[in-house]
């Protein structure tokens, strides 16, 4: 059995310890916002916090994970300003096209704006080039990022 | 090592005296009074030899063989079966051709093994040792799988020829300790010269291909990858890597700011290093750190550290572009490992030694190794829309942005990669 700290909540899961986070997730916790795109790190649809920070859960073994903190797509907190913003900047400029990948979009969008409040274009452009999108929704998600940094300053 | 009298033609009367030499030998040991083998201490020999990645094919059972060397200008070699069947693998042998085999590169029926399997190296253990390898081996499960025969060019075909071989560059033997060094020193000597092996790949061949003991543990192209210099040089050995670094790079595959272990070193911890004791480790380190100095120039580079938690990536070059898309996903801007110390790829070698060569081999052939919490995967970027000359300058971006090497030719270089058998 192992313990995961997901969302604010323990978590008992009787896994190998090399089972990528995604599918504990997905099968054995019926956690669905996080979404399985190619399983090799290479698209960022899977994107969920570790720490506050931006991980792919597809390529995550839980044994690597110990105490640290998970934080997905549907455990975020409608207090967070981060990730209060991020949500009215993604609606305003209508960001989303077909959706798959936006779970991975907003969770990376966020934790870039924790630990860099007002990217310019390049930082963006580095943080977020990971997370591919086939509709090809770039520049809007730029342009939601700057808004919600401006919403948040 | 003594270069004058390796270096002499055999006569043809030294030879025979030899054959008639080592014919005497086999009957003794089979009387003599053996202790029981130990398998415990069989299997961590085992592992401390790691016999199971050359004795195991991609994907197949344990120690059934069938792994392929491929050495240009030879030809093709296939590890044999060693699971205790009757046929197929050792079963029907004694612990004596056993140990033969292991120990001086004799199989039953005076078929003489090619160096490929290190038996130079594996005569430091004693036949105790080697028997309770044996023991342990027995305790497999049997495979019925053949071996493929080796198809090897004349006149290496010849496998009496390895006769005058074994002259030149031939096993050695088990030694005593050497009372003037402390017993770590002693027992890493023994864990690196004679399980380890680790001069089959570290140390460069003659043009025998024998070890040339002038540059021993000085580092050599190994499989297109680069076995780096393990000797004390600070500049391009290990001379500048704490100990704690080392044993943790020894233990794990992994040391942050020396990178990862890729290519046969990541399956040389994988299955071999990873279950050695902590002693063990420690005592191959302070052996390590009294290798004399050899400088070699492939790996004199050094590394660059762009700020921590930079977040931003030059973005003005192909390569660093790619690198934002491609890479950083695992690697992040700053080259620490997103999901796990296993991504974090900082560290001067492995970027940038021998014009970025391991680095090339990563991203062709791609990396994978067994570690306590699960195998770690470096995808390769072949056949997935990227160019070679978009992995020539991914590798140029990588090698400039966190070393100080200079890349040149690098699109030739990912072709020759790709190339390797």
């Amino acid at each position: 059995m192992l313990s995961l700290n997901i969302n604010g909540q323990p978590h008992q899961v009787d896994v190998d310890p090399d089972t990528p986070l995604l599918w504990v997730l997905r099968d054995v916790l019926g956690m669905n916002a996080t979404k399985f795109g190619c399983g090799i790190a290479q698209c960022g649809a899977c994107t969920v916090h570790m720490d506050g920070q931006a991980v792919r859960a597809c390529n995550l073994p839980v044994g690597l994970i110990g105490e640290r903190r998970i934080s997905t797509l549907e455990g975020l907190d409608n207090t967070d300003p981060v990730a209060n913003a991020v949500q009215a900047a993604w609606v305003a400029l209508d960001v989303v096209q077909c959706g798959y990948c936006q779970p991975g979009q907003i969770m990376a969008a966020i934790a870039l704006l924790r630990s860099t409040p007002k990217p310019t274009d390049e930082q963006i452009d580095s943080a977020m080039s990971a997370n591919l999108c086939r509709c090809g929704t770039y520049m809007r998600i730029r342009a939601a990022i700057h808004h919600a940094a401006g919403a948040l300053a | 090592m003594h270069g004058i009298s390796k270096n002499r033609i055999p006569t043809l009367f030294g030879l025979l005296a030899g054959v008639a030499f080592l014919s005497t030998l086999p009957a003794h040991a089979a009387h003599a009074a053996t202790p029981p083998a130990n398998v415990e201490n069989g299997r961590y020999l085992a592992r401390a030899a790691d016999c199971e990645v050359c004795h195991t094919e991609e994907g197949g059972t344990p120690y059934a063989g069938g792994r392929a060397f491929n050495l240009p200008g030879i030809g093709v070699m296939y590890a044999p079966n060693i699971t205790p069947d009757k046929t197929a693998g050792i079963g029907a042998w004694t612990d004596q051709q056993f140990v033969d085999a292991v120990r001086k590169g004799i199989s039953p029926g005076w078929k003489h093994l090619y160096p490929a399997m290190p038996y130079p190296a594996y005569a430091r253990m004693s036949d105790a040792q080697v028997r309770d390898i044996r023991a342990y081996l027995a305790t497999l499960p049997p495979s019925s799988k053949k071996t493929p025969e080796n198809s090897v060019k004349f006149p290496f075909s010849i496998r009496s020829f390895m006769v005058f071989w074994n002259i030149l560059n031939g096993p050695a033997s088990s030694y005593p300790d050497d009372p003037g060094k402390s017993a770590e020193w002693n027992r890493g000597r023994y864990l690196v010269e004679g399980p380890g092996h680790c001069g089959d790949c570290h140390t460069p061949r003659t043009l025998s291909f024998g070890l040339d003991s002038s540059k021993t543990l000085g580092g050599s192209p190994v499989n297109g990858w680069r076995a780096y210099n393990l000797t004390s040089d600070k500049l391009s050995g290990l001379g500048a890597w704490s100990d704690q670094d080392l044993a943790q790079y020894l233990s794990t595959g992994h040391a942050d700011g020396h990178g990862t272990a890729s290519g046969d070193m990541a399956d040389v911890v994988g299955h071999s290093l990873r279950y050695l004791n902590a002693q063990d480790i420690h005592a191959m380190v302070v052996y390590l750190r009294s290798i004399p100095p050899l400088r070699t120039e492939a790996d004199m580079v050094e590394r660059k550290t762009p700020p921590a938690g930079d977040s931003s990536l030059p973005q003005t070059t192909r390569g660093a572009r790619l690198y934002a898309s491609a890479c950083a996903g695992c690697h992040t801007a700053d080259g620490t490992g997103r999901q796990s110390s296993f991504g974090t790829i900082t560290g001067a070698r492995s970027l940038g030694a021998d014009n970025g060569r391991n680095l090339v081999q990563v991203l062709v052939q791609g990396s994978g190794m067994q570690t306590a919490t699960g195998v770690q995967i470096m995808p390769h970027f072949t056949g997935g829309g990227l160019s070679d000359r978009d992995l020539a300058d991914i590798a140029s971006f990588v090698m400039t942005h966190f070393t100080t090497a200079t890349p040149h030719n690098m699109e030739q270089a990912v072709r020759d990669a790709k190339q390797a058998p």
